[in-house]
């Protein structure tokens, strides 16, 4: 007697991003064992990212260097402009990169942070000497009239907060922050400026500070392993520690990005976020990546380059990349999950060097391309892979094997891609293979003129659209072979379509207790 | 009683010489003036004050009558008025002629007197002025104080002062630290200065110590510790601390040089008392002459009065016996006048009764004592 099929159906399949911290065997398979390339789309399914157009028409001022530092600067008449830096020059534009780096300046380095401050864009790095831009040129920033006590402020961190520039990071200074003169970001040494060196204030005695922030009236400085703030930074002068946190640092200042109402940052245990404080004085941290915990800190530790991060509200993300190792992690900031950490996914091969959100939510990617921007469904019109893969699923009987027999994946969008469904079992990496290709989107049109293009725009050439085309696809695919655990894999070339994942069929035969 | 010498109680040899005729203040030793017990003093006098050599008899003039003879003269014609009166008595012409020679003898006689008479008052007013010098001398005196101390004044009125041992040994030590006083007055007060701002600052630093480590710890607990500012240096608050520290450093600074000069005021203040407090001993010996120079006064003023009375008197005397000397001058004059008009009177009266005349006017006694005729 035949025994009955048993339908396990994975409705919207690793929503919650991939986990690689907690036992495959028993996972939900809300969780992703990979998800490559992908994010968590509006709806909350699994989805291929988008990918980058190249919006420099001209790279050849960075030669093959990559853009490095994306910075968009908004003068006081609210003119935005952006600047970029790479190839030990400093550009401003984007089509055509202008270089603005100053005469008679050798720069040695491409790891400026940017920030805008009292009408001026304002370039540090370490070991380099500061560089200022006033929307016509940019300037060593010890040439500017009235600059003062510059020389020695070289440092690696740069924050423009309360009215003034704030600077750490100095060679061989590192426990010391400078504050610039009211409004004056070229003094240093006169009026209010000042300093504070905490070497007496680090909560475990030693640490050099990375980072500075401020948020919520706060300033918060980061070290390597510890996190001090300060409150009423208004007058550095007699601001005072509001807190310290001790055991939690931050690995790199350009890991650290303002979410509106939170500070995410990356720290040697993981992404980090202070929570808002409403009433208790302390400063709750929650961790944001428990679920790749793991992979991060092998990541970290690996790193040898830099760390590039953006946060975007309009793509509800906050991408964190590990430029040595080419991986960037994307965290889905529209909510967290019961343990407080965001959904993740990962970036693979990833040639992003610099991000920078614009004022208008768009993401501008500097590679050696030049400037891009994230949209559309091509790195450079190079498809790249999307990859899916559950966690082993017992379906709630480990103990019995099963047979698989029928994979019904819904596909949404795809345009004509070919989709690999893949299946193994017994955590066995040879997977089996079933290729398929999703319906054709393209809508079909009546009426069009043969030698006009489809410019939906144009009036005098109206188009009627006979379909809309085929934007979901379901196919039922035949399964064979059996086990304990099924690990199910889907893997798709996104090559100008989007292409989410809305949910996995699987129908399978259950046998007996091994 | 008292007895006229300012309360002094004479002994009774102090009595017995100051009562006795121009023995006075002759001995004052013993004597106890009350003045001197008032004054806590018991001066006393271990030689006669004023001795004077009293005279031999203030109530005469001075002269013995073989003196007083010899001041009037011997009458050399005594002899020959006792003849002559001798032979007046037998006859008339005779008798006018002897009479004439008889005036005109006495009134010689009374020429040569008054003329002696002068010398002798020259001489005898020299004797009493030698006399009233002698006893006008300054007599030596020495004045014992209570405490010991000494003030001796010798026969030329030279002063001599001693102190007792203790006295002695107080004024040295005043005197002395006035010079130590006065010492530590004129050194300059940079060094003094600088001891007491030490000492201000070792008082101060405790509790500025006490601050900073307060102040420390605040920043401390604030993690402002390594704060600095191109406004303040470092933190406001340690700027206004650093501030306040130097403001009371300064005021200690000036503090230290007011109280050195204050100081420097003290010692010369405290050196003027010594130097006066050393003068002290000395200053209540002198005190303590002031009663025996009073008495030596009262004793010098009787002196000088004595000596007055004892010339006065003398000169009475003298006067008293030139007065006679005249007396008897005049009346050898008017003797010898009378006689001699009588025997150029062309009447001739019996002689007998001019003589007999004198002799009941004068006496037979007198007239013989005038005419050198008495035994």
């Amino acid at each position: 007697m035949s025994q009955e099929l048993k339908s396990i159906n994975l409705i919207a399949p690793a929503f919650r991003g991939v986990n690689t911290e907690d036992s495959p065997i028993a996972q939900d398979p809300s969780f992703a064992d990979v998800a490559d390339n992908a994010v968590i789309d509006k709806r909350g399914r699994i989805a291929a990212r988008k990918g980058f157009e190249v919006i420099t028409t001209s790279a050849t001022p960075l030669g093959s260097n990559p853009i490095t530092v994306i910075h968009e600067f908004e003068d006081g008449a609210g003119v935005t402009e952006v600047l970029s830096a790479g190839n030990n020059k400093i550009f401003k534009g984007t089509t055509a990169l202008t270089d603005i780096t100053p005469g008679s300046y050798t720069i040695n380095d491409n790891n400026w942070k940017v920030v805008n401050f009292n009408n001026k864009a304002y370039f540090f790095q370490k070991n380099q000497e500061p560089v200022v831009y006033d929307g016509t040129s940019a300037v060593k920033l010890s040439t500017v009239s009235g600059a003062a006590g510059i020389t020695g402020k070289y440092g690696n961190e740069v924050l423009s907060a309360f009215g003034r520039l704030w600077v750490a990071g100095v060679t061989n200074d590192t426990s010391t922050i400078y504050w610039s003169d009211l409004l004056i970001g070229h003094d240093f040494s006169g009026g209010t400026s000042g300093s504070i060196n905490l070497d007496k204030v680090w909560p475990d005695g030693y640490d050099e500070v990375v980072a500075l922030s401020a948020h919520n009236n706060l300033l918060i400085i980061f070290g390597r392993h510890s996190i001090v703030v300060y409150q009423g930074a208004e007058a550095p002068a007699t601001m005072s520690l509001a807190d310290t946190i001790n055991g939690v640092g931050c690995v790199d200042r350009d890991t650290v990005q303002y979410t509106g109402t939170d500070v995410i940052f990356l720290s040697h245990t993981g992404l980090r976020s202070f929570g808002r404080v409403i009433q208790e004085k302390s400063m709750p941290i929650t961790s944001l990546s428990k679920t790749v915990t793991k992979d991060i800190i092998a990541l970290l530790q690996n790193e040898t380059e830099s760390f590039r991060s953006v946060y975007s509200p309009e793509e509800s993300f906050y991408l964190i990349t590990f430029v040595g190792q080419t991986t960037t992690y994307c965290f889905d900031t529209r909510g967290t999950l019961e343990d407080g950490s965001f959904r993740a996914t990962r970036w693979p091969s990833s040639i992003f060097k610099a991000y920078e959100r614009l004022q208008n939510g768009k993401v501008y990617i500097g590679t050696t391309h030049g400037i891009s921007e994230y949209k559309g469904y091509t790195d450079n019109n190079a498809k790249y892979r999307f990859r899916y893969y559950s966690p082993s699923l017992t379906f709630g009987d480990p103990s019995r094997v099963k047979f698989l027999k029928k994979i019904k994946p819904t596909i949404i969008g795809g345009n004509t891609s070919s989709i690999f469904m893949k299946f193994a079992y017994d955590f066995n990496t040879a997977y089996r293979t079933t290729e398929f290709t999703t319906g054709n989107q393209l809508p079909a049109y009546f009426g069009i003129n043969e030698f006009h293009g489809d410019d939906p725009g144009d009036e005098s050439n109206p188009l009627s659209e006979f379909t809309a085309g085929k934007l979901t696809s379901q196919v039922s695919l035949n399964a064979a072979g059996g086990g304990t655990s099924i690990v199910v894999g889907l893997e798709a070339d996104i090559n100008g379509s989007e292409l989410s994942l809305q949910e996995i069929n699987i129908l399978a035969l259950i046998g007996k207790i091994l | 009683m008292s007895n006229g010498l300012m309360g002094m109680t004479p002994t009774s040899e102090y009595e017995r010489q100051i009562k006795s005729p121009g023995g006075i203040y002759q001995n004052a030793t013993g004597s106890s003036p009350t003045i001197a017990q008032g004054l806590n003093m018991t001066p006393t006098t271990t030689a006669p004050v004023f001795q004077m050599t009293p005279p031999e008899s203030a109530y005469s003039t001075g002269y013995s009558p073989q003196e007083q003879a010899s001041l009037l003269g011997t009458i050399p014609v005594a002899e020959e008025s006792r003849g002559l009166l001798s032979g007046l008595s037998g006859g008339g012409g005779v008798s006018n002629l002897l009479g004439a020679g008889a005036g005109a003898l006495l009134a010689q006689q009374a020429y040569r007197r008054l003329g002696n008479i002068g010398d002798r008052a020259m001489t005898g007013a020299e004797e009493i002025a030698q006399l009233g010098l002698e006893q006008t001398q300054f007599r030596p005196f020495t004045v014992t104080s209570a405490t010991g101390g000494m003030f001796g004044v010798d026969p030329q009125g030279g002063t001599t002062m001693t102190l007792s041992p203790e006295e002695q040994a107080l004024q040295s030590s005043l005197l002395g630290g006035a010079g130590q006083f006065f010492g530590q007055a004129q050194m300059p007060t940079a060094e003094r200065e600088a001891a007491i701002y030490d000492r201000m600052r070792a008082t101060m630093s405790p509790e500025e110590e006490r601050q900073r480590l307060a102040l420390e710890e605040r920043l401390a607990s604030q993690g402002r510790l390594g704060v600095r500012t191109a406004q303040y240096g470092g933190a406001p608050e340690q700027f206004a601390m650093a501030q306040a520290q130097e403001e009371a450093r300064n005021r200690a600074m000036l503090g230290a040089m007011q109280q050195a000069q204050t100081e420097q005021a003290q010692q010369a203040a405290l050196g003027q008392q010594f130097l006066g407090s050393g003068y002290i001993p000395q200053g209540q010996l002198i005190a303590a002459t002031q009663p025996a120079m009073t008495t030596a006064q009262i004793q010098q003023r009787g002196q000088l009065e004595g000596a007055g009375l004892f010339g006065e008197a003398r000169m009475s005397g003298l006067e008293a016996l030139l007065s006679s000397g005249i007396g008897q001058a005049n009346l050898f004059g008017q003797i010898g006048s009378g006689l001699l008009s009588q025997s150029l009177q062309p009447v001739l009266q019996p002689q007998s009764s001019s003589i007999e005349d004198l002799i009941k006017q004068y006496g037979i006694g007198k007239v013989q004592e005038l005419l050198g005729l008495g035994g």
